[in-house]
């Protein structure tokens, strides 16, 4: 039968179709899995942590955990704990209110809550550490003016950790609490009345034991987040002396000589807890104990506050305030003085900070650096991804599936576990590019794979399959119907992505951190550095000054998607 | 010479057998439908003489050019193949206007731009759309959305166009609306067309043929009137139309004796190997008044539902229930009994 080949061969694409997807799938195995591989045998490393392949194997690391990083460990659990309760408080309030009730301004109000979300945990636990910290903090300056005793509020503590954690990294409990709440079906509730019971009744009844899987679902997703946070614990926990496994991860990398092996066996226990629970968490869900969510979205009927309208929509302010507001307000009037001061009576004002933090040869290159990076991996990585996303989502070829499961494992990984592991896989891969931009570059698009592919996956699903196919029966050749049809309607979803990955890559810190080289740096890393050695002032500058790259990126994001989900 | 001729197609996904061996032939100006319920193998079946699926064997030519034949290996890309098609979620391209979306066949064979333009005109008169031309796709309601795709599809001057359930996103009223003016259409036109729909009702009244299909095989292909009065199995007479199907046996040549002991004539569309065991009376053909030489069974009216256009009775005879449609005039009474005829020409034997 084969020796029948005359003719021109079944189909074209077949022969590439597969090299390509062998190709990506090579190169994605390699970027995602090597590293991993690594770290798993530094781990298991008891001999000298430094020599690598290790000479001798062993638990010792694992157990080390346990004998003497206990305090570790507990602090770990209970800031997740506090953290994740004070999340999900916030966020099943906002989340109901901005739901079910008549509160006015509910569509901007939804929008303000991703807020803190951008402005990212490292700016909050600045911003809060100005605001809160003993002696100095803005709000005991004005506590100590009115002669009050000792300090009214002091961040430099485990709940104050937990509380920024949950202010800037618990924004997903409200979005996962919303989505369940608006995927009920309002004539559950509706028949729920009709057969004569009261709002509350019902509220007990119906509403709360149907929205309870979200919320329960939503807790588990959040906590093992907050085991993994690590911007808030390093820039409050190192001063207090509080640790938790994140930044004991970070302290042991830092001592002489650098202890990896202890550090990747921190690592990846909490990668292992993490992934548990993040895999029983999507158990959970895809098993379809959520009767609420039925993939279609219902327009919920919001209930009639009457005179608590105003209370509700003052809880809604008090979060705005306290996340946004507040904060970014600390750090301008820091940024803007000489000694950091509330009692504006007392201020000397200057515009110094700036010019230092844009004077200042290595801040400025690490800014530099930071949006080339950004720019280069977005552009470079958005064509990658839309690759990688046409083979997951288009082709018919064997191995696709593989390939989604690759690229959204690097969301599995904890993000400063990914970079330990790549800090010890690229200083034994004989490839010389550690301390190099180009390293960080390839970091940077390992861990932004999840998000980029995430985000040209829903452009691409939401594109009918018919409307390329028409093309192709109207006459047209491959490359016409992807310049006249496919491209035009990925371009705005091709652009979102772009800028997310902007974004994300100018406010990375969790790879940063260990991939930085002298003649490498970024902009998060170094503010945190700046805050350590140089005073809070030029730090808030730096700080305000990567917000502001963010927010610009931000805004045009917005006016994108505005006009991606209003009918022209 | 045929247009479209298919021999033997199977096509797969993965494990499952789409289509099964499925082979057909369409003369030029033919309007044939593709008639089955949902994943009967209707529209990969489609699909595929369109070049969008790719069969694992047997053959596909148009004009008697192969198409796809896969002893010879050969596979003509969609875009080569010549055929235009009418997708079931119309397919309009919700980033051009009216017009561009009409020419988009014409610009991609490279017509010049007056070309263009009489053509694209000639299309829009044709689905009274040419006021719009200039609208953006995106703002346009689903009965004008179906009116540019099909403009689009026939703009380059086809002569084979697919159809792909165009009508069943539409509702009852318009659906009926277009199905009179797609009819006109196919006449004005020199195009040969395959139709594929799930609706029976639409399947008869536009097509010169219809080929009923069922888990992946073809189980019969006649004309409407046909495949209505003459239903070779219980398949066919079950989803085509609303017919009774009585149990029984045959006990003579032409004597089939159902439950309760009633001897019926009947015909029989192929030849009768004895063994069958039921007949198919379709539930318009019933007469409740009874007439010479036809067969006779007696019952009781157990209920009685006005439908307007008709009237549907449910009547318990000895061999079963039976359901009669009769025009809305002269009503029965629930519980009144009735004496229910029909000839043996309507009395259709079913293969076994």
């Amino acid at each position: 039968m084969g020796s029948h080949r005359r003719s021109a061969p079944l189909n074209k694409r077949n022969v590439w179709q597969p090299l390509i997807t062998a190709a990506v799938l090579l190169a994605v195995s390699f970027l995602v899995l090597v590293p991993l591989v690594f770290l798993v045998e530094e781990s298991l490393n008891t001999g000298d942590a430094l020599t690598f392949p290790p000479e001798e194997f062993g638990l010792g690391n694992y157990i080390a955990m346990f004998n003497e990083d206990l305090d570790v460990l507990t602090n770990t659990v209970s800031i997740a704990i506090m953290a994740t309760v004070m999340a999900i408080a916030i966020g099943f309030t906002l989340a109901w209110i901005l739901t079910r009730t008549n509160v006015r301004g509910r569509a901007l109000l939804e929008r303000l809550m991703e807020l803190p979300y951008y402005m990212t945990p490292l700016v909050g636990a600045l911003a809060w550490s100005v605001l809160a910290a003993p002696k100095s903090g803005f709000f005991n300056q004005i506590w100590h003016y009115f002669g009050g005793p000792g300090d009214l509020l002091n961040v430099y503590s485990l709940v104050g950790i937990a509380w920024i954690m949950a202010l800037f990294e618990g924004t997903v409990a409200f979005v996962m609490i919303a989505a369940s709440m608006k995927s009920m079906d309002p004539a559950l509730e509706e028949s729920a009345r009709v057969m004569g019971a009261g709002k509350l009744r019902t509220a007990l009844t119906v509403t709360l034991p149907l929205v309870m899987p979200g919320v329960l679902g939503a807790t588990l997703f959040v906590f093992a987040e907050m085991l993994g946070s690590f911007a808030a614990a390093l820039v409050i926990g190192i001063p207090a002396r509080i640790y938790v496994i994140t930044t004991a991860i970070w302290d042991s990398t830092l001592s002489y000589p650098p202890d990896y092996g202890r550090a990747a066996a921190m690592g990846l226990a909490l990668f292992v807890v993490m992934f548990g629970m993040l895999t029983f968490y999507r158990r959970m869900v895809s098993r379809g104990s959520f009767a609420t969510i039925t993939g279609k979205a219902f327009r919920p009927r919001p209930m009639n506050m009457g005179g608590w309208v105003w209370l509700l929509l003052g809880v809604c302010c008090l979060y705005i305030f306290l996340a946004v507001v507040l904060p970014i307000g600390a750090l301008i009037l820091t940024s803007l003085q000489r000694f950091a001061t509330v009692i504006l009576s007392q201020a000397q004002w200057t515009l110094g900070n700036y010019q230092m933090a844009l004077g200042l040869g290595p801040v400025r290159t690490a800014l530099g650096n930071s949006l080339l990076l950004g720019f280069g991996v977005a552009t470079v990585g958005v064509l990658v991804m839309a690759l990688i996303v046409w083979i997951i989502y288009r082709s018919t070829m064997r191995g696709r599936g593989a390939v989604e499961y690759l690229v959204m494992f690097p969301q599995a990984v904890p993000r400063m576990v990914f970079g330990l592991a790549l800090l010890w896989a690229w200083l034994n891969i004989p490839i010389p590019i550690y301390g190099t931009l180009w390293l960080l570059a390839l970091a940077y698009f390992t861990v932004m794979l999840p998000l980029g592919v995430r985000t040209l996956a829903g452009v691409v699903l939401q594109i009918d399959k018919s409307l390329e196919e028409c093309a192709r029966v109207c006459g047209a050749s491959w490359g016409y119907q992807m310049r006249t049809v496919t491209l035009p309607l990925l371009k705005p979803g091709i652009l979102a992505a772009w800028l997310l990955i902007f974004m994300a890559c100018v406010r990375e810190l969790g790879v940063s951190v260990f991939l930085m080289g002298p003649n490498a740096k970024v902009i998060a890393p170094s503010i945190i550095s700046a805050f350590s050695s140089s005073g809070t002032e030029l730090t808030a500058a730096m700080a305000l000054i990567q917000t502001g790259s963010v927010v610009v990126a931000l805004i045009i994001l917005f006016r994108l998607t505005r006009g991606m989900t209003q009918p022209e | 010479m045929n247009r479209i001729e298919l021999k033997d197609l199977v096509i797969r996904y993965g494990d499952t057998t789409a289509v099964n061996g499925v082979s057909f032939a369409v003369g030029r100006g033919e309007h044939v439908t593709l008639l089955g319920p949902s994943g009967c193998g209707k529209t990969t079946t489609l699909r595929s003489i369109a070049g969008l699926e790719q069969p694992v064997s047997g053959s596909i030519s148009i004009d008697g050019q192969a198409m796809f034949d896969a002893t010879a290996r050969r596979n003509v890309p969609a875009e080569q193949r010549g055929v235009s098609m009418v997708f079931q979620s119309y397919a309009v391209w919700p980033h051009m206007s009216v017009f561009d979306n009409v020419a988009y066949g014409l610009r991609v064979r490279k017509k010049s731009g007056a070309e263009i333009k009489t053509a694209v005109e000639r299309a829009l008169d044709l689905v009274q759309m040419r006021h719009l031309a200039d609208r953006a796709a995106s703002k346009l309601s689903g009965g004008q959305q179906q009116r540019v795709a099909l403009a689009r599809a026939i703009a380059f001057s086809p002569t084979v166009v697919l159809f792909d359930e165009p009508l069943s996103n539409l509702d009852a009223k318009l659906r009926a609306e277009m199905r009179v003016e797609l009819r006109e259409l196919q006449r004005r036109l020199d195009i040969t067309s395959v139709y594929v729909t799930h609706d029976q009702e639409e399947a008869l009244a536009i097509s010169d043929r219809v080929i009923v299909m069922n888990v992946g095989v073809i189980e019969q292909i006649g004309t409407p009137e046909e495949i209505y009065n003459s239903p070779r199995n219980r398949f066919v007479a079950d989803f085509v139309g609303s017919a009774n199907i009585l149990r029984g046996h045959v006990t003579g040549p032409d004597a089939f004796t159902v439950e309760g002991g009633t001897a019926l004539k009947f015909t029989a569309p192929h030849k009768a190997s004895g063994r069958e065991t039921e007949v198919a009376v379709r539930t318009a053909y019933i007469d409740v008044v009874g007439h010479n030489g036809d067969n006779q069974l007696t019952g009781n009216v157990r209920q009685r539902m006005f439908h307007g256009d008709f009237v549907q009775y449910i009547v318990e005879c000895a061999c079963g229930r039976l359901i009669v449609r009769r025009p809305p005039t002269n009503l029965l009474d629930e519980g009144a009994p009735v004496m229910l005829s029909f000839s043996p020409g309507h009395t259709v034997l079913l293969q076994a």
